[in-house]
């Protein structure tokens, strides 16, 4: 997410290179070393923290043996990727995982969206920041914390069962029947998040130069076409940026939210890789299998990402980098 | 939550622990010697330890994990010199040296014991370890580690030898190829089996007798259920807690005990009629249990939420009110069930046995042995059986010491104890806040630092069937006598100490389950599979999602998936270590 902070700065950059290309590279670097120097801490804490544990995914390739190191485990080549393929209930587990992952990518693009441009339109200051401030907060709370508070309200005696009781309506056994379980995980995850992406989206449109509204105005355009003409040509890149990013997680279908809600009654509709994984390879000690499922989910991310990428640049002529 | 519940139980049986005497000492830990006298002579030469201690004084290398109880010290004490090392060096001729010390947050003291192992750095003489039975056997596989047959036979202690033959499967766990890997550090016994806690103030109320039987305890549910026995009007209660998230095994709110009075248990392997061990999940009887527990969702005697809910979670249903029976151990009135006196001030409840099923027997999971812990002699050591003087040292004058003991109010005063001038014994921090002077060095913040957590075997020497017995004294109307029986049961509510008589009353029904090994080939790449199989068919079936022959699928299936291997490669173990 930090590198979506740092997006305006971004279009800056190709600007910037463009112009010091015609330089000399010493010029360059005398001129630039503060930036520079500014980059490296995260530089070195990117490659401590996210390059060099990379080493470790040679155990995806072995059969490793805490005692014996990594240095000493035997190699088996992809037999765990085989393993993984081979698992009776690996396909349903990852569409489980592209379903619900690709419901929350989807919603949580498009709930964060609409909620922007409506905030926008708000003329009272105070209570704009208000809202904003009160949807993102829910971000900031653990899900072992909201999964036994969700559980509560959702409980056949809970507060939302009891008032659909009153309405006059069934009760709905929301996390133990599998369809009305993907229900529950995608709207409470969106619940949770769509205040970021709000915020992110919120910045793009106080960007939007107040000119091109005074003269759709001068031009007899109403609101909605004000909307529909100004405000979201002008959201586009941050969303296709957003989106590009989100996509790299079409196979992280949020572990903690599922861990904390799931149940064996919903494992056919609800069981995702992360927990899959956690059952298999963290509860049997199995940890080369589950370093090759993380390095299958990183590739498949990774691939996505690019692809991705290359078509937002293609189609929407946004570049990142 | 379970490991918070030892953390109150440690700390109650701290207190009782610490005690014995200087008279006591010398027969004590002689017992070992005394038990091979002529050998006594020769050993003692060979080892050079004689009367008791080394002379010269020995050495023994360890490496050790802190837990917080274990972090407190006296001010100037650390974990490598403190009142603990010092005791051991003056009585036994033993100084301990500790090759590292770490803090054991996080799983600190695993994950370094794994880089020790695998970095192959020079082995201490002793490694601890309470766990994952995982790193049990990433330890003996290692080979770094010696047999210790032998070394028990000769020189383990009575009170350890009696501990250990309590339950000879308590070997299975560390036994490989014939030979025992580790030396069990034992624990109270007992102390999980688990029994059926009733509303009394209900069953008053509705006029009902406490169910003996799985039938009449349906009775009894439905009454609680349609009754409206707490009396607001609504149709609001329940039969029993239950909660069943984590499987159908549970270490509080048990519903295995309904499988059990089938004969089965869950998740267990039990030995059948042939002397096999088999599966009890996928066992035909557990089909007749899930046709019982179907009828008792649909009825409403548990909750519709019991899938979704932990043990702790299930224990709720009990606590707010809302359940009449809930199953737990004998501590259950210590933790969780004082939350039940906050919530209804006016309920009762007491312990009951486990209702009999329709073959006229009760049954539920249980008697596991009273371990908790292991130490692994290297094989190197230059005195491997210093462990076992040291072992035994606690178990003569701290396990359960004599009235007028040296040990017999603690382990040192100023430390865990001390004796106020109007003569009370001070034990807690609060209390002793008002006489600082007598505990020079203590941050009177923290709970007092108690040394038999400095311990090796991590809080000095239980024996294990001390806590049921003098608890089942008391619920037979016996005098507290000893140290021990003061602190520990003195300080117990009755239900408690009711409840661990009801338990000892049916200790027969507990079943153990014999699988102890470690995880076979077929577990390892299966396991998750078939234990999904199981808890998905069996939530489906109590909730009505699919029809009871379900099970018959899910049995077959079971068993093409790996579960015939499975089953071969643990009789397979079975035959290796019995």
């Amino acid at each position: 997410m930090e590198s979506v902070k740092s997006n305006p700065q971004a279009p800056a950059k190709p600007s910037v290179s463009k112009a010091s290309k015609s330089n000399k590279p010493k010029e360059k670097i005398s001129r630039t070393w503060p930036l520079h120097l500014m980059l490296l801490p995260a530089a070195i804490v990117t490659l401590i923290f996210a390059y060099v544990p990379m080493g470790g995914l040679v155990m995806a390739f072995q059969d490793f043996k805490p005692y014996e190191g990594v240095w000493n485990s035997p190699f088996v080549g992809l037999e765990h990727f085989r393993f993984m393929f081979e698992y009776p209930d690996s396909k349903q587990v990852i569409i489980n995982t592209l379903v619900i992952a690709g419901l929350k990518i989807v919603f949580g693009l498009l709930v964060p969206f609409t909620f922007a441009i409506l905030l926008n339109e708000i003329r009272l200051i105070l209570f704009k920041r208000v809202v904003q401030t009160l949807v993102y907060l829910p971000h900031f709370i653990s899900w072992v914390i909201l999964g036994a508070i969700l559980t509560d309200m959702l409980g056949s005696e809970g507060i939302v069962n009891n008032s659909l009781r009153a309405l006059g309506m069934d009760p709905i056994f929301w996390l133990g029947d599998g369809n009305w379980f993907r229900f529950t995980v995608v709207v409470s995850d969106i619940w949770q998040n769509f205040g970021f992406n709000t915020i992110v989206f919120l910045a793009a449109l106080a960007g939007v130069n107040p000119s091109l509204y005074e003269a759709a105005e001068v031009d007899g355009a109403n609101r909605w076409k004000q909307t529909l003409h100004i405000t979201m040509p002008a959201m586009i890149p941050i969303t296709v940026v957003v989106a590009t990013l989100s996509i790299g997680n079409i196979l992280n279908a949020g572990f903690d939210q599922i861990f904390n809600l799931y149940n064996p009654l919903v494992y056919e509709k609800g069981d995702i890789i992360d927990t899959f994984v956690y059952r298999t390879a963290i509860l049997n000690g199995q940890f080369s299998f589950g370093t090759a499922v993380g390095m299958f989910k990183s590739v498949v991310g990774l691939v996505l990402i690019v692809i991705s990428y290359r078509l937002a640049a293609r189609f929407a002529g946004y570049r990142i980098f | 939550m379970k490991k918070w519940m030892s953390v109150l139980l440690v700390g109650a049986l701290s207190f009782s622990l610490a005690a014995c005497g200087n008279s006591n000492n010398n027969g004590g830990t002689n017992t070992a010697p005394a038990n091979n006298a002529s050998q006594n002579e020769n050993e003692g030469g060979q080892t050079g330890f004689v009367n008791g201690k080394y002379d010269p004084p020995i050495t023994v290398t360890t490496v050790q994990g802190i837990d917080s109880n274990a972090a407190i010290f006296k001010q100037g004490e650390t974990m490598e010199n403190n009142v603990h090392t010092q005791l051991i060096k003056d009585r036994l001729g033993i100084e301990l040296k500790y090759n590292w010390v770490v803090t054991n947050t996080n799983d600190a003291y695993k994950t370094k014991l794994r880089l020790m192992l695998s970095s192959g750095e020079k082995l201490p003489d002793v490694v601890r370890y309470r766990g994952d039975m995982e790193t049990v056997n990433m330890l003996i596989d290692s080979g770094q580690f010696m047999a210790v047959d032998e070394l028990v036979e000769q020189y383990a202690g009575e009170e350890y030898k009696k501990g250990l033959e309590l339950d000879p499967t308590i070997w299975y766990p560390v036994t490989r190829d014939g030979k025992k890997m580790a030396l069990p550090i034992l624990d109270y016994a007992y102390n999980s089996n688990q029994t059926l806690f009733i509303r009394e103030d209900w069953l008053k109320k509705l006029n009902l007798k406490a169910p003996t039987t799985l039938e009449e305890m349906e009775q009894v549910m439905d009454a609680f259920v349609n009754q409206d026995p707490d009396g607001n009007g609504q149709k609001d209660t329940l039969g029993l807690a239950a909660g069943f998230k984590n499987g159908f095994s549970n270490w509080m709110t048990d519903i295995g005990f309904v499988f059990g009075a089938h004969g089965v248990i869950p998740g267990s392997w039990n030995p059948d009629e042939n002397g096999k061990l088999t599966m009890g999940s996928v066992d035909p009887a557990a089909k007749e249990a899930l046709a019982t527990l179907k009828s008792w969702m649909e009825k409403g005697y548990i909750s519709q939420d019991a899938a979704l809910k932990d043990e702790v979670g299930g224990s709720e249903f009990f606590t707010k009110g809302q359940a009449g029976m809930m199953v737990g151990p004998n501590w259950i009135p210590a933790w969780p069930l004082p939350d039940f006196e906050t919530n209804v001030p006016s309920g009762e409840y007491k312990a009951y046995p486990l209702p009999a099923g329709p073959g006229g027997k009760a049954g539920a999971g249980g008697n596991n042995p009273p371990v908790n812990g292991y130490l692994f002699i290297n094989k190197n050591a230059k005195n491997p059986e210093a462990v076992l003087h040291y072992y035994n040292f606690f178990f003569d004058n701290f396990a359960n010491p004599a009235a007028d003991s040296e040990f017999a109010l603690g382990f040192a005063e100023g430390y865990d104890y001390a004796v106020a001038p109007d003569g009370t014994v001070i034990r807690n921090n609060e209390d002793a806040k008002k006489h600082p002077d007598l505990f020079p060095g203590v941050d009177l913040n923290n709970p007092l630092p108690n040394p038999l957590f400095y311990t090796l075997t991590f809080e000095g020497a239980r024996i294990p069937t001390l806590y049921a017995e003098s608890m089942v004294k008391a619920a037979e109307g016996g005098e507290l006598e000893s140290p021990y029986e003061k602190m520990e049961v003195g300080a117990r509510k009755q239900q408690n100490i009711d409840a661990m008589k009801v338990i000892m009353d049916q200790s027969d029904i507990y079943m153990k389950n014999y699988f102890m090994g470690p995880l076979t080939e077929t577990m390892q790449s299966k396991n998750e599979l078939l234990s999904k199989l199981i808890n998905e068919a069996y939530n489906k079936i109590i909730y009505s999602q699919a029809s009871i022959d379900e099970f018959d699928r899910m049995v077959d299936n079971w068993k093409k998936s790996g579960g015939d291997k499975i089953t071969e490669e643990v009789n397979a173990w079975y035959d290796s270590v019995k």
